[in-house]
């Protein structure tokens, strides 16, 4: 039994096959990489395992459960995060309280004792604060900490997205579009953090991106999806030899911006 | 039950879900464009049933009374989209919900304040008052005339929907709203037109209506309007047709039911929303729209 | 500024200047000055007044808890109209004595259960609180399965089908005739004794992980699940103790204006606990307090276009719905042009008191 697996996932939109009988095994602690050209199906392979979408068909296997039909608050409690391609985060809310949202579903306290202050619940809220904070130092946005997360730049809101997913503690972190709008520098100091966070927390990524120099350079396999179907895997030097690939960029007008 | 009583009663309730027919086109057209629930629409009935009194008042003659009653009121539509909704385009949706009660309430409050609690008598022209007997059937010609007026009203709304220019513009409105914009269509006055048509077709029920129960209120829109979107919803939001349908079987539903059931008649206004809750459960795109449980 | 807030619970140290010890300081001593004004009211405040300060407790109640639904979680519930009849009910029913019931209901009996309990009013309160949440539970099903628009018109038909029922019901709440000579239990202690633990308790709810999971699902629900919350727990949450304390309301109305009958719990009650929080501030329990203290005063203030006037010489009619006119259009013009109200959702803190103060008060929180 692999650590992640999907087996023939099919997902359809009004008779639309969004993603055909896509299979995929993820092995723990790896960086693993999903391209395709605009509109393959990549962000529905994401809202799919993380249970905002149930598909027609298949199976996906985490840590021995077969979760193809959890909602997605469930996934994320099974050690699952995400990110947003579009970034969504609580804009009215500070940035620590972002963080602070992810420690709520494992929580061991019941809402009497938080209606009634309890030195139990205190206790319990303390330690939340004391952890989100760390994970905001830990990600280089601690002095922004009791800003609005809508006053965020650009780049530092798509670091918070990750910080609040990093903190619901996943095993598997799903990154849509990360260096999506961020400047080549930024671009590189990405590349940096999710390769630190990888090896801190042992968590395995799997992440969309349509910056090659980006993917080719972090990921240690890639998965092509085009049309709702895989088309190659494997290393990104397989990769960029991969005919099948070349086509489905070039025969689509996609040049990979670098 | 009989079978006179039966027939009676089908009729009647026919005639009844015309009227709801007709006020919940007009909640699906604002619907389909703006995504809102125009809580103020069942007023507008109020509205056209006071206008086409004054009318009457005026002229003595129903043939140009109720005409101008029915544009005022697609007037005052217009109006109060500009001044309730319009200002709130990009806030959030709550924000439109809660202008939408404040503006039901103010109608009916200043009509309060301006005609008094006492409800008026509706003058009943001639044309519509006879009735006539189709073997043991006594039915009064409004019963009958309802439906035809309702069937002839949404044939000409089809007619603008699809086959005129404006009509097509707004059909693509309620499908994307911002492509729409990028198009180049003026939506405010696509959204004007929206008002227009939905409040004209509000008001030809509410005259309908004040002549079947003559009794005029500030507060008689209140459960006509509430039944109109109940049906809108059954139909399935955003659907015309699907807006006809569900009037038609939401009159009818409540009359039967009422009358197969006599010990339920208290629990009437009621019913409604037990539809209302049943469709949105089991079947929430309605019988022929779009899914609204995302 | 709601931050401010927050830190207060949780660490010792707080941003600008004072101490947890010192707030919980300044917070005692201002409820001992509220009971110090409450004894002072109750024992020498006409009758007049004493009624205003009530009306004022209990609506201060109801808008708190209707906050923590509208404002706090972000949907457009329009049912708390049905809570509130409901606690009314439940507690009338359970602190008429025997003798009176049978009085009351001249046209069908009580049912039996009902028709010979009496309780302490104390435990008729709670009992109220209980009997609104269970039904909100049972009708939180079918509401949390829809958004928005929807959400609005579910929880508005279950307000009716409440007020139907009342109407209905007759061997229960005697129908339209209503349930008289209740006994007047409701006192400045109980309103305004009720009024603070629901303001403690809720500010301390808001403030806690779950008042935060609940702004996430009003900020972006669908973030908020792939943050493994679950939106119709916390929902359910914020519906159930909204509508326990609104039941208390009840409860307290109640016992406050002795008579009840369905026509006080119509859409009117729900339409007035909307305009109080958005003109306090939708979000903010501070505003939802405030705007409940100037609605008890404004409407009493209000009453008297209602009623005729005698000026001298002329005497000019009362205007029936005058008031509800005056009250529309507050609701839109701020809901237009003042879209958060006073507060927006920001809350008190005794740093802002002292802020506005060496500002000389010239700016309340602007969002």
């Amino acid at each position: 039994m692999s650590f992640f697996e999907m087996r023939h996932v099919i997902v359809q939109f009004g008779g639309l096959c969004a993603v055909c009988d896509f299979s995929i095994a993820l092995s723990a602690g790896q960086l693993v990489g999903l391209i395709g050209p605009n509109g393959a199906g990549k962000t529905t392979v994401f809202n799919t395992i993380t249970g905002f979408i149930t598909p027609d068909e298949g199976d996906i296997f985490w840590q021995g459960e077969n979760i193809r039909a959890y909602p997605a608050h469930r996934v994320t409690a099974s050690g699952i995060a995400r990110t947003f391609q579009n970034i969504r985060l609580f804009a009215d809310m500070t940035v620590l309280e972002n963080v602070m949202v992810s420690f709520h579903y494992s929580i061991q306290s019941d809402f009497l004792h938080a209606m009634v202050g309890s030195p139990k619940y205190r206790r319990v809220e303390a330690e939340i604060r004391e952890k989100s904070r760390r994970y905001l130092y830990e990600l280089g946005l601690g002095h922004l900490s009791s800003e609005k997360a809508a006053t965020l730049a650009y780049g530092q809101q798509r670091r918070l997205e990750i910080a609040r997913a990093l903190a619901t503690g996943p095993k598997l972190l799903l990154l849509d579009e990360p260096a999506a709008g961020m400047n080549p520098i930024e671009t590189i100091e990405l590349a940096a953090l999710i390769r630190l966070i990888r090896d801190k927390y042992g968590v395995t990524v799997f992440l969309i991106e349509h910056d090659m120099k980006f993917v080719m350079g972090l990921c240690e396999r890639i998965k092509v999806l085009d049309y709702g179907k895989s088309i190659a895997e494997g290393t990104p030097t397989e990769i960029q030899k991969d005919i099948k690939v070349i086509k489905a960029y070039l025969g689509s007008g996609y040049y990979a911006a670098g | 039950m009989t079978n006179t009583i039966f027939l009676q009663q089908l009729v009647n309730g026919v005639s009844v879900g015309s009227l709801y027919a007709l006020v919940a086109i007009g909640y699906t057209m604002v619907y389909g464009i703006l995504r809102l629930i125009n809580f103020a629409h069942g007023d507008l009935l109020m509205v056209a049933a006071y206008a086409a009194i004054f009318g009457m008042g005026i002229f003595s003659n129903s043939w140009i009374a109720f005409p101008l009653a029915i544009i005022i009121t697609g007037c005052i539509g217009i109006l109060l989209d500009r001044t309730a909704y319009k200002p709130l385009r990009n806030a959030p949706r709550i924000s439109l919900l809660i202008s939408a009660i404040g503006a039901s309430f103010l109608l009916e409050n200043l009509f309060l304040v301006i005609f008094g609690g006492v409800p008026k008598p509706f003058p009943r022209p001639d044309f519509f008052a006879s009735v006539i007997d189709i073997g043991a059937l006594r039915i009064p010609v409004l019963t009958i005339y309802a439906p035809i007026i309702t069937i002839l009203l949404f044939l000409g709304l089809l007619y603008i929907v699809y086959r005129t220019k404006a009509g097509k513009a707004m059909r693509a409105a309620s499908r994307d709203f911002e492509t729409t914009r990028l198009m180049g269509i003026n939506l405010d006055r696509i959204i004007a037109l929206t008002f227009l048509l939905g409040s004209c077709l509000a008001a030809a029920g509410g005259i309908m209506w004040a002549m079947k129960y003559p009794q005029v209120n500030p507060f008689m829109g209140i459960f006509p309007g509430i039944k109109a979107f109940v049906a809108a919803v059954l139909g399935g939001i955003g659907n015309i047709t699907g807006a006809l349908v569900g009037g038609f079987l939401l009159g009818l539903g409540e009359i039967m039911i009422v009358a197969l059931m006599p010990e339920l008649a208290q629990y009437r206004d009621a019913l409604a929303f037990v539809i209302l809750i049943l469709v949105l459960l089991f079947r929430p795109r309605g019988i022929m729209g779009e899914t609204i449980v995302e | 500024m709601s931050s401010d807030f927050q830190e207060q619970s949780g660490a010792v140290q707080v941003r600008g200047g004072l101490t947890h010890r010192q707030k919980t300081l300044l917070n005692v001593a201002a409820l001992l000055c509220c009971l110090g004004i409450l004894a002072l009211f109750s024992r020498y405040g006409s009758e007049y007044h004493v009624r205003i300060l009530n009306n004022m407790a209990i609506f201060i109640t109801l808008a708190v808890s209707y906050n923590l639904v509208n404002g706090v979680c972000g949907i457009l519930h329009l049912g708390p109209n049905a809570f509130v009849a409901i606690g009314a009910y439940t507690s009338a029913l359970l602190t008429l004595s025997p003798s009176e019931k049978q009085i009351n209901f001249i046209i069908n009996d009580l049912i039996w259960p009902l028709s010979i309990v009496q309780v302490p009013f104390a435990l008729s309160l709670v009992a109220a609180g209980i009997m609104a949440a269970l039904f909100a539970f049972i009708i939180s099903f079918p509401v949390f399965r829809v958004r928005g628009d929807y959400l609005a018109i579910v929880t508005f038909g279950f307000g009716e089908v409440v007020r139907v029922l009342c109407n209905a019901a007759q061997s229960i709440t005697n129908g339209p005739l209503g349930l008289k000579n209740l006994e007047p239990y409701t006192n400045l202690w109980w309103s305004w004794g009720i009024a603070i633990l629901t303001i403690v308790s809720i500010t301390k709810l808001i403030n806690s992980s779950y008042g935060r999971a609940m702004k996430a699902i009003r900020e972006d629900e669908t973030a908020a699940r792939a943050m493994g919350i679950d939106p119709f727990r916390q929902l359910l949450l914020a519906f159930l103790i909204s509508a326990f304390f609104s039941g208390i309301a009840g409860g307290l109305l109640a016992h406050l204006i002795t008579t009840i009958s369905p026509t006080l719990f119509m859409f009117t009650l729900t339409f007035n606990l909307l305009i109080i929080i958005v003109v306090g501030g939708l979000g903010s329990t501070t505003g939802a307090v405030i705007g409940a203290i100037l609605f008890a005063w404004g409407g009493e203030a209000l009453r008297i276009v209602e009623n005729p006037m005698d000026i001298g010489i002329i005497t000019i009619p009362g205007i029936p719905g005058m008031r509800m006119v005056v009250f529309s259009l507050i609701l839109m013009l701020v809901i237009i042009f003042a879209g958060h109200g006073i507060f927006g959702r920001n809350e008190f803190s005794w740093e802002m008191l002292a802020r506005i103060c060496l500002r000389g008060g010239k700016r309340v929180g602007s969002p």
